[in-house]
């Protein structure tokens, strides 16, 4: 199939490349001209705008920051709405507000453009082992078109329901993390401050209820003091704010999310941000240690 | 002084007519024409369109809802910048985001205009009784051509800073006086559900040192229950947006605010947007009301 692919960061590119590697012929483009360099050897196509893309593909995926990125590549000048036929299907696997999707995938649909959110989970680590989750919103008819490419990339591919409930599951997705990923760091401070070995505490609490992938994996990279990303911090302080927005604008109080995104605004504030998330281990001690 | 007025709300309509009475002339223009009429039986003159009232006006004073609304004003088609004359100055009384009122202030810079950021504090109330705190931001060379607007308006006049600084003193204003309500809400529930009333709770502290302003006027809405505006909640509730996302750009933990905002946030979705922010309240005795599936 020709699958255009828009968004060539971290993640993007090993995403493309199993593409690539299943067969597909790849229609690229890049605001940086030097992220088409991985590409030079293999079955792509460079073209000079988001339009050219769309003509050329079927199916175009993208993979970039945030809302304002999706609108500018789908519906900025040259963006994909001004090249894509009727038909093409726009698979948008950035992390955006649900609003903001649901607003894009309505203006793609006025030029007969199927529009799908498909954000993922699962770090760059997910992107290179082809092991991401993918969490999609969209028509079935458009998500079974793509399915087989998205199978390429990730191990669970879930149509989730209408336009932007793939966004909602991930900002649901993030809540949990974030929550999870301060709570396992406020327990462990909260044992190293009682005198308490936290290496037991995990290895304790591992075999009972609160039993989790992020006291599994993150509580271990705690304890080994790796900061090193796995998902930095200032995506995650990003993601929950688009969880406040959407709670401010349905009126819906999040509490424990809205107090965990002040401790991210925390991690980021205090230089910490390029960080994996689990510095919020290293914010609270600094808040619980005398000058 | 010839002065332009937009925004003829709740505050907007009493700060206009004592503009009008302290001897000032007022070019007016509103989307909705009737809501302009008792201001023009005043003696206000009626303009077609923002451009015009700006080309009429030595100072053009502003007071609507959110920064799009502003923004649409003064850089909307037949907006304000297309009629201001050079050294033009609009001053713009609504609570909008910091970063807004600086890139306003750019852009009005860009043609010899002064945008001038003075939100205000002290509800309608305040806005009837010219008894307003005024918290501006701009150039302080201003100030003398502010001076005989803002005093016929308000009691307290600060200069802030810079471009912004006003709508940050205003950020502020709202965090301290928001969680001033929030944290008398649950003295009332607590003093309620502990069988004691909150009237007297309320006299006595309004003695001691946890006496406010607040605890006076909210606390007293809260002995009353009288959920009347005041401010209407969702005004808070649109204020806490914006700082709270003031605090996320700047990477600033605001912990007690973050809590604050997200009992708002279940004001809004029990349908109490347009009661008083004393509401606060009874967000919190819907939270202990008994389930109702068991």
């Amino acid at each position: 199939m020709n699958v255009g692919f828009i968004g060539l960061g971290l993640m993007g590119r090993p995403m493309a490349l199993h593409l690539e590697k299943a067969g597909h012929s790849l229609h690229l483009w890049a605001r940086r001209p030097e992220s088409l360099a991985p590409f030079a050897a293999v079955n792509a196509k460079t073209h000079a705008s988001p339009a050219e893309v769309a003509k050329h593909a079927e199916v175009v995926i993208v993979m970039v920051a945030d809302a304002p990125d999706v609108e500018r590549v789908c519906l900025g000048e040259d963006g994909l709405a001004a090249g894509g036929k009727p038909g093409l299907v726009v698979v948008d696997m950035s992390t955006i507000n649900p609003n903001a999707a649901r607003t894009i995938g309505q203006r793609l649909a006025e030029k007969g453009i199927e529009f799908v959110d498909a954000p993922v989970s699962g770090g760059e680590t997910g992107a290179i082992n082809a092991a991401l989750t993918v969490m999609v919103g969209g028509k079935p008819a458009a998500f079974e078109k793509v399915k087989p490419l998205l199978e390429k990339m990730g191990k669970s591919v879930t149509l989730i329901g209408d336009s932007g409930a793939g966004q909602v599951a991930k900002a649901c997705n993030q809540i949990l993390t974030g929550v999870g990923v301060l709570a396992v760091a406020e327990a462990f401070n909260f044992a190293a401050k009682s005198g308490v070995d936290p290496g037991k505490v995990r290895e304790a609490l591992l075999g009972g209820f609160a039993y989790s992938k992020i006291l599994e994996n993150h509580g271990q990279r705690m304890l080994d003091r790796n900061f090193k990303p796995g998902f930095k911090a200032w995506m995650h302080q990003k993601d929950l704010r688009i969880v406040m927005e959407e709670a401010h604008r349905l009126g819906l109080m999040l509490p424990s999310a809205a107090a965990t995104a002040q401790i991210f605004n925390a991690i980021v504030g205090s230089g910490m941000g390029e960080n994996d998330s689990i510095a919020a281990l290293k914010l609270l001690e600094k808040m619980s240690t005398p000058e | 002084m010839q002065l332009g007025f937009i925004g003829f709300g709740a505050m907007g309509r009493p700060m206009a007519e004592h503009l009008l009475r302290a001897g000032h002339s007022l070019a007016v223009w509103s989307r909705r024409p009737e809501s302009a009429a008792a201001l023009l039986a005043l003696g206000a003159t009626w303009c077609a369109t923002p451009a015009d009232v700006a080309g009429r006006a030595e100072v053009v004073c502003t007071n609507v809802t959110g920064s799009a609304d502003v923004e649409d004003l003064a850089f909307g088609s037949q907006g304000l910048a297309q009629g201001f004359a050079q050294a033009g100055l609009h001053v713009d009384f609504s609570t909008i985001a910091p970063s807004a009122a600086r890139h306003l202030t750019a852009r009005y810079a860009a043609q010899g205009v002064d945008f001038v950021d003075a939100p205000v504090s002290g509800g309608s109330g305040g806005a009837r009784n010219a008894s307003l705190a005024i918290m501006w931001g701009g150039k302080s060379a201003l100030a003398t051509r502010l001076q005989p607007i803002f005093s016929v308006l308000g009691k307290t006049i600060v200069h802030a800073g810079d471009a912004g600084a006003g709508q940050v003193v205003k950020a502020c204003n709202q965090m301290v006086m928001v969680a001033a309500i929030e944290a008398a809400a649950e003295a009332a529930r607590l003093a309620r559900a502990s069988g004691v009333d909150f009237a007297r709770v309320r006299t006595a502290m309004l003695g001691g040192s946890a006496g406010s302003r607040v605890l006076d006027v909210f606390g007293g809405r809260m002995v009353q229950q009288n959920y009347a505006p005041g401010v209407e909640a969702r005004l808070h509730q649109k204020d806490y947006a914006l700082l709270m996302d003031e605090a996320t750009r700047l990477g600033v933990p605001l912990p007690v605010s973050a809590a604050v905002g997200q009992q708002l946030n279940a004001l809004m979705s029990q349908g109490w947007a347009r009661h008083d922010t004393s509401a606060l309240l009874r967000v919190l005795a819907a939270g202990a009301e008994a389930d109702p599936q068991g």
